[in-house]
């Protein structure tokens, strides 16, 4: 089977060997614990627990597939493709570790925002969802199975209206929001979900690696290329591509500052990994209509939401919403990666994917401190804080430079990467580009600064330091923004590990050919 | 200039001996001085040897003669781009610092009567 | 481990450490203490090259030595230290701190072997600078900054840029000696003619030196644009299309500095001018052409920061750099006078003063190039300077007609600074050697022959008459209340409005644009709600609408494609 499969297929035997499924269950089944134990105070080191353990599991996974081989794990022991199979290479390594590091980080964060934000009653129920977000984002990373993606998509999707919907707390408008990213979400849950269907009448099989090798040299198959086209445009509205984003600024715009911090990290980029997969290892980059896709859809929708969305960003006057739009201009980057389509370009696609992520969580916990002490994210109303908060400011500095792509930030090592990428194409119009719309950023990052540090003091904010709970994480992600533009060694490396794997079509995810463990032995 | 008369007594030592510029006499006198001095290095010409790059360094006191026109030239052209060029102080306002006056707490205005 | 310490360092220590200085004399001896260890750190170490890191598998080369990098670093440093010692009234830590930082990014971009570190250096520079203008604190200071970072920030980016194609055409980064030709070495080129103030590209320099304090002018006139002649003389000497650039800049600027009524505004297009010899220098690219931009920017670097400094004691004493305001100060500031005096000399090259022994080494590099008509330019835009910046300058502030205005002599520290630059460009005047011997090639020239001395001082003398006899014939354009237009006026007249006018067509056209596509996604999704039963309310919820339409015109799209 699959001969041309160089990959090494770990045996799963021991306990570490549970990992994959590991790694979702621990979130899975800290959510009801705290519900069912009932205790108040329990509810909160419960998730933190849950969350320290699921990132202890996505570091051993990550070691263990550096060296670009994979891990099969066969749910309940029943073999793929009839049974479920989580499957775990260097590019869902990476992002698993990226979601449970992130976390871990803004666990602090959480507690002392949720005390601020959320009425003391439903903080169980609010623990609960935030570990169910979690354990979907986790599995929607982890899975192998098309049809579990969605399982899995649903269940972060819908604790996260729940969590989004927690806003109304502090703004009623936050369910009116939360209802639209509802009905969005599950417009593009919909499409996906056909998408899958047409999958499955094309080949009969849910595994993504059977998938694979099913419609291989099936490239002119209607069905399979409209199975394509519904996937991602499913999946392109749980990453908020340009024209598909108009759930997000207010989703993150209305939510409780923890939630945004926990979405803007990790749920676009769970959902940007799903489009990985299914572009370059489900369909097959020899397919025309993929590749033709990649370079008539992802590249121009990637640019006009570089520069769309940042020109929106620019006009903001509310810091929270100006940085929602950036995320979606910063999504254009990652696309723009993917559209690239060579080693470098998704390279940079990965690489930015972890950037933008310490990144935008570094600038969303300062705007959740900025909250704290003003109660508005509005320009006018967070002037001046800079001199009050000066720890929080420096966060919003060091987070906006990354954001610019400033040398010695990680926002640098991405773009970098991409300009390179285009270089290798001989595109150096779109270094330009890209180039170019760095300035946009120039230009949103200094309206902010502008506000904290030169505007006079505004009035009726309370002038005091955020609380460590908040500063400490805020701190630790800020830090990592410089740290990884410097020392780029962990993520350019399991970056080209995952994008090789990626390039490298179905060999990544072709069946083992001995027989693999799995659990219930 | 006879407006702004100012007690000698109250100059620095090296401004009192300066005062001879005041008085218009003088001045012809200096500008005679300049007339005398063109007129000697014209004369120079007789007593070095050139070392030209160029035939035109050759000609006789060509330095002399390409100073005097090109500066005239310029003046004269620097005049009629004016006519063109010129707008009034508060052209550019606000966002120009010719039209506003520097800010007092970047000086210290002291004069010799204080 | 470490026998070396990057010059730049010390700048950038001293600029953190200064705030925590208690404000006065203290803290002014410490910021003149730090081009002192700048210099030593950097004077003792043999040539070559230090401190090679790697970052993201790219070589970066922290410090170069030799003897072109060694020169700038030299004059560099003394004009911090000059610079710092004017400035030793300030009490402001912004202006402090952005100074040092300023001067550190220009001797790092100077020591740089690379061209990203160079790049750092490079909006290191812009980005300190940018502050010793706001630093006046006036709404016009504010936008003047604004404009001026955009430009430099602009410069720097098109830097990174031309240097990430050279990467990639090339696979190295070294700041070195380069052939223009590819879009990458065009586009290193256009960074450094931005901050070198080529044609066209000039006039952020007379737009943003007169906007700065009193102070900070005489910092800026020292580094951004010597940086940039420095940056074109290490990748691009030889190159022909430069000496006609130079040219050109030494022409233009005279004719502006003759009607500009700002005395500060007249010595940058003075500035602007002098460029021009240098980049000439370059352009020509012999060793005695490139000694010539050396030799011109060590000397320029002091006798146009002395003339920055007398005109900057005149404006601290009275508020204004105006020729129509100013006149007669001789009387009260005579010090201050003759050491302009001593500036004026210098920049007009009169023998005994500095620019005397420096200039006539590019004039005759030209000379021996053949270069005929660029040679003639030259010898108009030396008695053009003459002109404007050696008698126009000192006669509008200190002659001419009496203002009223009786002034105090300017402050000790001013004077001293002042005195000790006028003593550095005497004295590089009447004894040229040590200069010469600091050259990046062997010197052979002796600029004092018979003939030298007596063309110059025909040219300067015969130049001074006709301003005598035009000044009492009653043609020298008086001094006027008035702004020039010059290529500013592109950005910051027609440009606006321009941009106003197409906004307004656009946004109309927008607006209707987006009107139409709102309406048909009204409709469309309207259809689609009523074909869901009589329950509509959610069509009016417009971003699902909308939504809804995008995703399906998105599908439609991506099945296009795939499909064809």
């Amino acid at each position: 089977m699959a001969g041309g499969t160089e990959a090494v297929a770990h045996q799963a035997l021991e306990m570490t060997d549970h990992l994959p499924v590991l790694q979702v269950l621990i979130p899975f089944i800290a959510a009801p614990l705290a519900v069912f134990l009932g205790v108040r105070s329990l509810a909160w080191p419960i998730a933190c627990a849950g969350a320290i353990a699921s990132l202890v599991c996505s570091v051993v996974l990550m070691l263990a597939t550096l060296d670009g081989s994979f891990i099969s794990y066969h749910l309940g022991g029943w073999a793929p493709p009839y049974g479920i199979e989580y499957r775990v290479d260097a590019a869902n390594a990476f992002v698993l570790l990226l979601i449970s590091a992130t976390a871990v980080v803004v666990m602090p964060f959480t507690k002392a925002s949720v005390d601020a934000e959320i009425p003391k009653k439903d903080h169980t129920l609010f623990y609960a969802c935030f570990m169910l977000c979690i354990t979907g984002l986790l599995g929607v990373v982890v899975t192998g199975d098309a049809f579990n993606v969605f399982v899995f998509l649903e269940i972060s999707s819908l604790s996260a209206y729940v969590l989004v919907s927690q806003g109304s707390h502090r703004d009623r408008r936050a369910l009116t929001v939360a209802y639209d990213y509802l009905l969005m979400g599950t417009i593009g849950a919909t499409f996906f979900v056909i998408g899958i269907g047409f999958l499955y009448m094309a080949t009969g099989t849910l595994n993504m690696a059977d998938i694979a090798d099913r419609i291989a040299g099936q490239g002119d198959n209607r069905t399979i290329q409209a199975a394509f086209a519904f996937i991602l445009v499913g999946m392109g509205l749980k990453v908020a591509i340009y024209p598909l984003h108009l759930w997000l600024p207010g989703a993150y715009n209305y939510a409780p500052s923890a939630v945004t911090v926990l979405l803007a990290a990790t749920a676009t980029k769970a959902a940007i990994y799903v489009v990985l997969r299914f572009t370059f290892s489900v369909f097959q980059p020899e397919f025309t209509f993929d590749t033709n896709v990649l370079y008539w859809i992802i590249i121009p929708f990637a640019l006009l939401a570089m520069f769309a969305a940042s020109l929106i960003a620019v006009f903001q006057t509310n810091f929270k919403r100006m940085l929602a739009y950036s995320s979606i201009a910063q999504i254009g980057y990652m696309l723009l990666g993917i559209g690239f389509f060579n080693l470098s370009g998704l390279t940079a696609t990965m690489v930015h994917l972890f950037n933008h992520s310490i990144t935008k969580a570094a600038l969303f916990m300062a705007v959740g401190a900025l909250v704290l002490r003003s109660g508005s994210t509005f320009y006018d109303r967070i002037r001046g804080m800079g001199k009050s908060m000066p720890l929080t400011s420096a966060v919003v500095v060091i987070g906006g430079l990354s954001l610019i792509g400033i040398p010695g930030t990680a926002g640098f090592v991405s773009k970098w990467m991409l300009v390179q990428a285009a270089f290798e194409l001989g595109w150096w119009w779109m270094a330009l580009l890209i180039v170019a719309s760095s300035l946009l950023a120039v230009i949103y990052v200094w309206r902010v600064l502008e506000v904290l540090y030169l505007g006079d003091t505004a009035e009726g904010a309370q002038h005091k330091e955020a609380p460590m709970m908040m500063a400490g994480p805020m701190w630790v992600a800020a830090l990592a923004c410089i740290w990884f533009g410097f020392d780029t060694s962990l993520t350019l490396e399991a970056s080209r590990v995952a994008a090789n794997g990626l390039l490298s079509g179905n060999a990544g995810m072709a069946p083992v050919p001995t027989t693999a463990a799995g659990g219930g032995h | 200039m006879a407006d702004h008369k100012t007690d000698p007594a109250k100059l620095p030592w090296l401004g009192r001996k300066l005062l001879f510029l005041d008085r218009p006499k003088n001045i012809t006198l200096v500008v005679y001085a300049i007339y005398a001095l063109c007129a000697l290095l014209l004369l120079m010409e007789f007593v070095y040897t050139k070392h030209p790059y160029f035939g035109l360094e050759k000609i006789f006191g060509f330095y002399g003669w390409y100073g005097f026109v090109m500066c005239a030239l310029l003046v004269i052209c620097a005049r009629a781009m004016r006519v063109v060029l010129i707008r009034s102080e508060s052209y550019y306002a606000p966002g120009d610092v010719e039209s506003e006056p520097y800010p007092e707490d970047g000086l210290d205005r002291s004069t010799i009567d204080d | 481990m470490i026998d070396f310490i990057p010059p730049f360092l010390a700048y950038i220590a001293g600029a953190l450490l200064i705030p925590f200085l208690p404000k006065g004399h203290g803290r002014s001896a410490a910021l003149c203490i730090v081009p002192v260890v700048g210099a030593a750190l950097m004077w003792p170490l043999p040539m070559g090259s230090y401190g090679q890191i790697g970052v993201m598998g790219l070589e970066l080369t922290l410090l170069r030595i030799d003897k072109l990098s060694i020169i700038f670093g030299v004059i560099f440093s003394l004009a911090a230290f000059l610079a710092m010692l004017y400035a030793w009234h300030i009490r402001d830590t912004i202006q402090q701190s952005a100074a040092l930082l300023y001067s550190g990014s220009a001797i790092g971009a100077v020591f740089c072997g690379d061209l990203i570190s160079l790049f750092f250096f490079w909006e290191g520079t812009a980005i300190a600078s940018v502050f010793l203008i706001w630093a006046r604190g006036t709404t016009g200071a504010y936008f003047t900054g604004m404009r001026y970072l955009v430009v430099q920030v602009a410069s720097g980016v098109i830097l990174i840029a031309g240097a990430g194609l050279f990467y990639t055409e090339t696979g190295s980064i070294t700041f070195d000696r380069m052939q223009l030709g590819s879009l990458a070495t065009w586009l290193i080129f256009l960074a450094f003619g931005i901050k070198c103030a080529f044609p066209l590209l000039h006039n952020w320099l007379q737009d943003a030196y007169p906007a700065a304090t009193v102070t900070g002018t005489v910092v800026l006139s020292a580094f951004t644009t010597k940086l940039a002649v420095y940056a074109l003389a290490r990748s691009f000497p030889g190159t022909e299309l430069l000496i006609y650039i130079g040219a050109i800049m030494t022409l233009f600027p005279i004719f502006y500095a003759v009607i500009e009524n700002d005395l500060r505004r007249v010595l940058a297009y003075s500035l602007n001018n002098q460029l021009g010899f240098m980049v000439v220098g370059v352009g020509i690219g012999t060793e005695l052409a490139l000694n010539g931009t050396a030799a011109h920017a060590f000397a320029h670097i002091l006798y146009k920061a002395l003339l920055f400094m007398s005109v900057g004691a005149v404006l601290f004493r009275t508020g204004t750099a105006k020729g129509s305001e100013l006149g007669g100060l001789y009387k009260t500031m005579p010090l201050t006078m003759i050491f302009c005096l001593v500036g004026a000399a210098s920049i007009s090259a009169f023998p005994l003063f500095s620019g005397f022994v420096s200039k006539a080494l590019i004039l005759s590099a030209a000379g021996k190039a053949e270069y005929h008509i660029v040679w003639a330019i030259l010898l108009f835009a030396s008695a053009g300077v003459f002109h404007h910046s050696g008698i126009k300058i000192p006669y509008f502030a200190f002659f001419a007609h009496d203002s009223g205005l009786r002034p105090k002599e300017a402050p000790w520290n001013m004077l001293l600074a002042m005195g000790l630059t006028a003593f550095v460009c005497i004295a590089i005047g009447c004894y040229p050697h040590p200069l010469y011997a600091l050259l990046p090639y062997e010197v052979k020239y002796d600029p004092y022959t018979a003939t030298h001395v007596i063309n110059q001082l025909q040219l300067l003398m015969f130049s001074a008459l006709a301003f005598t006899v035009l000044m009492r014939a009653g043609l020298y354009p008086p001094e006027l209340k008035s702004v020039n237009l010059d290529t500013d006026w592109l950005y910051r007249r027609a440009g606006p409005a321009v941009f106003a006018r197409v906004a307004q067509a656009v946004s109309g056209g927008w607006g209707g644009t987006t009107d139409f596509v709102r309406r048909c996604c009204d409709v469309m999704v309207a259809i689609l709600y009523r074909a869901h039963g009589p329950d509509g309310r959610i069509a009016r919820v417009r971003p699902t609408g909308a939504m809804v339409i995008w995703i399906a015109i998105l599908l439609l799209a991506v099945m296009l494609v795939s499909f064809m």
